[in-house]
């Protein structure tokens, strides 16, 4: 009965038009758009992947190999599952050009292909020529980027190894480039034949060999790995299939998407703001309204209803409007964003992201509305004769705290399940709670500030109105340090992570890092390769270390990722070395090394960081495989590894005796002067032209350019929590018009210029922005500090441009917005503002 | 003769309204003397409170001349009128218009403080004393009733010493005794410091305190009303 009547009342009121309304539904349009948008782009890149995932596989399955190619058997079983194979190696080289001093050189990803290469997609080369022209003979295809560096057009010559290649085209599109994800160097392609007589690819080199085949229709792509996986995975094989083309690719989208989508949930958080402002504004102008038909005889409930339903119609309509643009926006833009991705997409409206954003929209909706709305059914029928409504309580009945507290755990319950990331949602939802309630204080303090320093700007009244106005309402400082403050909060911890790690890995890693990683040194080269560093004044330091690779199989004989899980250390192969003694700069944590000439079963000395984060103890044992060999060792160490100086750092270190057998080449750091770096790789590029250089500094570039790129998202996500904090300004400034209007003719009555009266509100709005960005600038600060020292483990020093750009750019946003709504105040005549209040 | 303080000549007001283009007063002229205490009565919509606006030059005529002080309102723009009132005139209104965020003291040192007095507050205070708000001086308006805001309205109009002081009905919103204590008030500063002082009101007896009443109707002075007073 109540409902109906509610229903009805609704209706009329709702006759009234959206009036009013117009920022409530931009701060929640924007919010869903926002996250319904990212989750688009996120799905719609998932989907490219699925769909491309042959062609960015390279074939319907692939069986990986390190160090080793398949035998005779291994390659007798992936033909018979197979309609046809396709054999490839990938291994890092140098590309030189040029002969002696002259010669110039650069790293590159070589990859060898056999005549059934590609069996997916399509390789798009400049000239157009067909792939097995250009690969016949030493001929070879490079990624435009090197050769272009390189100064390399069709038809000329470098070299790889000691053997002598011809360019013959530029490769535009590697349609199966994308699948290893992060890589060094960009990439030359030739036939796997060529390599004979480089001396690359000789015994311990460093390689993988990759097994492509297109397998017959309808096979069980879960049963065909769990064969390949039961058969061979003590041989050191790894699978993969075509519903996941690039995983590492998939992962880093996945997760850069659901952390986006969480940056989005505090631009809604901020829109909340807006959207709770917006509702108290209504609801305060309606106070007569139920007043009156409290007198009539409407109960608390029915006054609720009628206004929770105009709300719920307004808040279905602000996330409608949000979902529009949210798919809209990723579909008209597809053919750009597609371009601009190195990565297939698929655009089209996905289901998963709208519901997603919707559900988002209706509990922040529901959250920010719930305690105005409560507070409406407290308004007294006394108001009519008296304003009674400051008399209701602060807090809402017991009914709607239950509600709120159930609302925020359903959020954050919802954002943990789509996000998938427990952790991540959980510390991110915290971290956007936490810093409402500090914005909340800071305004508080704010406040108190600038009531207290208004009697020292006695004699400056512009300055002293603007400190009152501050200081003397409710409103003022709370709207803009909220709807301002987390978006500049985000931007500033931003600013700060961002520019504190580019610090420890452009400014500081170098001085600490080496000049150059030596891999692929032949034992029989290390006494001629030290012998030129040692003779070499320019060079302070060399670490060698003999190194393997091993995927670790079995942790005291359970399957590894059972027993670790996702752990970086299980995934993937791993470096491993062996060592008679540690080097003076090894500190054993706990255990005991073993004796220089033990040749008893196989131990290991662990990294002792890591071993803790898997669970291993001293006396666990842990499976590695070796070239397809098993070897078992009992852990008798553990000891400190520092990755962060890019230096050698093994995880694991074995016994000599354990390893000597196995075929391997040595790994050297080189740590020297600047000037001389380019004389070192000349002399032992020269000497020895199989061992690959990775120049630190280089390394370090393509770093700071992945992180440039993350960071750039992170900024965009946290440029629309900005404009949503800048529509809740524009609201907060647009209902404070009739007040500043109403100053103003109180000011201009009693002698003060229109001049006088505009520097006083722009002060107020710029003082309101600055203090707006110094409380994000502390948040920042503070959040970049934490992330820096424990979750970087770098030193923190605060980033002065983000620090003036965030302060900046709170009192920007605030001037613009306090501006645009000062022009009435100060046109407006006076009489006719002050008669209007009699 | 001396030069009146204020000097209207066939002042028209035309206001758009609703329903159009509203004429509020016609052909106004009167002059009123230094010194001199002016009550402005008639009925509700009369126009009293339009003229007492352009007298204040808070409202601009729309035909007309206004002389106050020999200079002409009716050539200034916004700020000269401003400045005008900053260094010449004080107004009360009936809903008193303290500015909300600014306390008592704050309120009447507002004007002093336009007028680059130094002693802006010590002189606020002293105001404040003298209509027996001391003790109030730093709470704000909403933490105040009725009659001790119009007596702050009252300290900030008379702060700045003008020379003209204007009041809007300045008891219609308080009760009897409020109101009589807010006129003594009034009265008492105008006495003290020899102000010209021009009231609307409705009450009988406070118009009887002035020293001449003009009566308007239909935004024209009654002429024969004001015979008869």
């Amino acid at each position: 009965m109540s409902l109906s009547v509610a229903a009805r009342m609704a209706r009329r009121e709702l006759r009234g038009g959206l009036k009013g309304f117009r920022i409530f539904l931009a701060c929640l349009a924007l919010g869903v758009a926002a996250i319904a948008g990212v989750g688009s782009v996120r799905s719609a890149i998932q989907a490219g992947l699925t769909d491309q995932g042959a062609v960015l596989l390279g074939g319907d399955a692939k069986a990986r190999f390190t160090y080793r190619f398949a035998n005779e058997e291994e390659r007798d079983w992936l033909a018979s599952i197979s309609t046809e194979i396709s054999e490839v190696t990938d291994f890092r080289s140098m590309v030189t050009v040029g002969e002696g001093d002259q010669a110039d050189r650069a790293l590159t990803q070589v990859k060898t292909v056999d005549d059934a290469y590609p069996l997916n997609g399509q390789l798009t080369l400049e000239p157009s020529i067909p792939l097995d022209q250009a690969l016949a003979g030493n001929g070879a295809v490079m990624a435009p980027i090197l050769a272009d560096r390189l100064g390399l057009s069709p038809g000329d010559t470098f070299r790889l190894g000691s053997k002598e290649y011809t360019l013959t085209a530029k490769l535009l599109v590697e349609p199966d480039g994308m699948a290893e994800g992060f890589g060094l160097g960009p990439r030359t392609l030739l036939r796997t034949e060529a390599i004979e007589g480089s001396g690359l690819l000789s015994e311990g080199t460093l390689f993988e060999a990759e097994y492509r085949l297109l397998l017959p229709p309808d096979t069980d792509l879960d049963a065909l790995k769990e064969t390949a996986l039961d058969r061979y995975r003590d041989s050191g094989i790894r699978w993969r299939d075509a519903r996941s083309g690039a995983p590492g690719v998939e992962r880093f989208v996945t997760r850069l998407g659901s952390f986006l989508v969480l940056v989005g949930l505090s631009g809604l958080a901020v829109g909340g703001v807006g959207i709770s402002a917006a509702v108290r504004s209504y609801l305060s102008r309606k106070t007569s309204v139920i007043a009156t038909l409290k007198t009539l005889g409407a109960g608390r409930s029915t006054i609720f209803q009628t206004y929770f339903i105009q709300i719920g119609v307004l808040s279905i309509l602000g996330i409608a409007i949000g979902l529009v643009l949210g798919a809209g926006v990723p579909l008209v833009f597809a053919p750009w964003i597609t371009a601009a991705l190195p990565i297939p997409a698929l655009f089209t409206i996905y289901p998963a992201p709208m519901i997603e954003a919707a559900i988002y929209g209706i509990l922040t909706a529901l959250l920010f509305t719930l305690w105005p709305l409560a507070r409406a059914e407290d308004v007294r029928a006394a108001t009519l004769f008296r304003d009674a409504l400051d008399n209701t309580n602060w807090l809402p009945a017991k009914r709607y705290l239950i509600a709120t507290i159930l609302l925020l755990g359903a959020l954050v319950g919802t954002a943990v399940a789509f996000s998938g990331n427990a952790w991540l949602t959980l510390w991110t939802t915290g971290g956007i709670f936490s810093a409402l309630v500090l914005l909340v204080v800071a305004a508080m303090i704010v406040r108190w500030i600038a009531r207290f320093s208004a009697s020292a700007a006695r004699g400056r009244p512009v300055l002293r109105w603007a400190l009152g106005a501050i200081g003397g309402t409710k409103e003022g400082a709370a709207s803009v340090v909220l709807s301002l403050g987390l978006g500049l909060s985000v931007l500033a911890a931003v600013g700060q992570i961002d520019g504190n790690l580019r610090n420890a890995i452009a400014r500081d890693l170098p001085d600490i890092a080496p000049s150059y990683f030596f891999v692929d040194i032949q034992k029989d080269q290390m006494d001629g390769f030290m012998t030129r560093l040692n003779n070499d004044d320019a060079v302070s330091r060399v670490d060698s270390a003999p190194m393997l690779r091993a995927v670790v199989t079995h942790i005291n004989g359970t399957p590894a990722t059972e027993v670790a899980g996702n752990h970086w250390v299980v995934r993937g192969d791993r470096g491993l070395t062996y060592a008679a003694q540690p080097d003076e700069r090894t500190i054993v944590t706990k255990g005991e090394w073993w004796p220089a000439d033990y040749t008893g079963d196989p131990q290991m000395s662990f990294a002792a960081e890591e071993a803790e984060e898997i669970g291993l103890n001293l006396g666990d044992t842990v499976t590695v495989n070796v070239l397809g060999r098993d070897i078992t060792a009992t852990v008798t160490s553990f000891r400190e590894v520092d990755f962060s100086t890019a230096g050698i750092g093994f995880v694991m270190t074995m016994n000599p005796a354990s390893l000597q057998g196995a075929p391997h080449t040595f790994i050297s750091t080189v740590y020297a002067e600047e000037a001389s770096e380019a004389a070192i790789l000349r002399d032992l590029a020269n000497a020895y032209p199989n061992i690959t250089a990775i120049r630190v500094r280089d390394a370090i570039d393509r770093v700071s350019e992945l992180l440039t790129a993350i960071g750039t998202a992170t900024r965009w996500g946290a440029a629309a929590t900005l404009l949503t904090g800048f529509l809740v300004l524009i609201g907060a400034a647009a209902a404070g018009e009739q007040a500043r209007t109403y100053e103003a003719a109180v000011l201009k009555t009693l002698g003060a210029s229109r001049s006088r009266i505009l520097r006083s509100f722009a002060l107020r709005s710029a003082l309101l922005g600055a203090a707006a960005g110094i409380v994000a600038i502390g948040a920042g600060i503070l959040g970049g500090w934490a992330v820096s020292k424990f979750i970087m483990e770098t030193g923190f020093t605060v980033i002065w441009p983000s620090v003036f750009g965030v302060v900046g750019g709170g009192i920007l946003a605030t001037l613009v917005a306090g501006m645009a709504f000062a022009w009435r105040p100060l046109a407006a005549r006076p009489a006719q503002i002050l008669r209007s209040r009699e | 003769m001396p030069e009146p303080v204020l000097s209207l000549t066939d002042v028209t007001l035309k206001l758009r309204g609703n329903a159009g283009l509203v004429e509020i007063l016609h052909d106004i002229t009167l002059d009123v003397q230094k010194g001199e205490t002016l009550g402005l009565v008639g009925p509700s919509g009369s126009g009293k409170s339009s003229l007492l606006m352009i007298m204040g030059g808070l409202e601009q005529a729309s035909s007309g001349r206004v002389l106050s002080l020999g200079q002409d309102l009716t050539a200034m723009n916004e700020d000269g009128l401003a400045r005008f009132r900053r260094d010449h005139m004080g107004v009360v209104f009936q809903s008193f218009h303290l500015i909300p965020t600014m306390t008592a003291l704050e309120n009447v040192a507002t004007p002093l403080e336009l007028a680059g007095h130094k002693d802006a507050f010590d002189r606020a205070q002293a105001e404040l004393e003298a209509v027996g708000l001391a003790a109030r001086a730093d709470h704000y308006p909403a933490q105040m009733s009725g009659g001790e805001q119009q007596r702050v309205a009252l300290a900030r109009a008379s702060a700045p010493r003008p020379q003209i002081l204007l009041a809007d009905e300045p008891t219609g919103n308080l009760d009897g005794s409020n109101g009589s204590a807010i006129m003594d008030l009034l009265f008492g500063l105008r006495d003290r410091h020899g102000a010209t002082l021009v009231l609307v009101t409705h009450a009988n007896d406070l118009a009887a305190r002035c020293d001449r009443v003009i009566r308007l109707n239909d935004g024209q002075i009654d002429t024969t009303a004001q015979a008869a007073e």
